[in-house]
């Protein structure tokens, strides 16, 4: 049995729903935040995520960070060290899928070379109607940024599981590779 | 062959601030760099060794993987307590082999020794010996 501990960063721009997705990560879907309020600093949820079949599991240090440009700055100093990155945007904004690409390079920065896993997320999937962008074009993007892509709906409390479990894993099979090189390293 | 692993001389790793239970603390001082006690995510690390009976220690040595920064503290009580700081070190990167360190203490007596990994060069970092000299 193992228990692995993950500091993951829930980016994006301000409104496509990051805080939503953060409480229905923690409340196990139970909670969905009506009125918006924007966050203005940094907030930490941790979930604990059982890896399927095996006796392990990842604690995630969930930190949903401003995502309003003249905040970012001031919040990055709070990232820390960051183990995994969740991206957000909104799929009824075009807008919030371009400046992903923005927010990848803030993060690689940050991290300096260190390998951080992630995934993309569309959110609001269930406003279909508004949809400004198309599931082929993020999950393409997605996979040339080495990221998984999912669509969930805070809202409708779709999916909402899936981005969790597919961060847990992903981290999951970096400690093992790790633990298989050390395994093999050679005396000093 | 002279054994003279910690654990052989009754020296325990009283606390780990990570567990796989492939790879338990008590790896450190098993004198054998095949075993090892590895983190399993985010930083600081630590673990503190319990020395049977006070101890005058002129160095301790580390062989350990991706660790970049590493702070030691000691106490003279029976409790794993109050700690007063003795040296930090930071570790040069390898790749493909361990990092060995031999740090000097400067005959500091102790009964704990308290190791605080602060970062590392990777996610996860991993100790597979630790020695004291007297």
């Amino acid at each position: 049995m193992v228990k692995l501990r993950a500091r993951c960063l829930l980016a994006g721009d301000a409104a496509v729903g990051k805080s939503a997705l953060s409480h229905m990560f923690h409340s196990d879907g139970t909670l969905f935040q009506k009125n918006y309020s924007m966050t203005t600093g940094v907030e930490l949820l941790m979930k604990c995520v059982n890896i399927p079949e095996t006796n392990d599991s990842v604690e995630l240090y969930i930190i949903d960070s401003a995502g309003k440009e003249t905040l970012v700055e001031a919040c990055e100093k709070m990232w820390g060290e960051l183990s995994l990155l969740c991206l957000v945007f909104d799929l009824t904004s075009e807008q919030s899928f371009a400046n992903c690409s923005g927010w990848m390079e803030r993060v690689r920065a940050h991290c300096q070379g260190l390998q951080v896993p992630g995934v993309l997320v569309g959110n609001k999937s269930d406003l279909s109607a508004r949809r400004e962008v198309q599931a082929s074009v993020a999950q393409e993007w997605a996979q040339s940024q080495g990221l998984e892509y999912h669509e969930t709906s805070a809202r409708e409390m779709e999916n909402c599981d899936a981005p969790l479990l597919s961060l847990a894993r992903a981290f999951h099979s970096l400690y093992q590779e790790r633990r298989e090189t050390i395994q093999n390293l050679s005396p000093g | 062959m002279i054994d003279s692993s910690l654990s052989s001389l009754g020296a325990k790793v009283v606390v780990a601030a990570s567990s796989d239970e492939n790879h338990p603390p008590e790896n450190i001082i098993d004198g054998n760099t095949k075993t090892f006690w590895m983190s399993t995510g985010m930083f600081p690390q630590e673990f503190i060794i319990r020395f049977a009976e006070p101890k005058k220690i002129s160095a301790v040595t580390v062989d350990s993987y991706n660790v970049k920064h590493l702070k030691i503290e000691k106490n003279t009580s029976q409790n794993a307590s109050q700690f007063e700081s003795v040296t930090e070190k930071e570790f040069e990167h390898t790749e493909g082999h361990l990092q060995s360190n031999a740090i000097s203490l400067n005959g500091s007596s102790a009964t704990h020794l308290r190791f605080i990994i602060t970062t590392g060069y990777d996610h996860f970092v991993s100790v597979h010996r630790v020695n004291v000299q007297n």
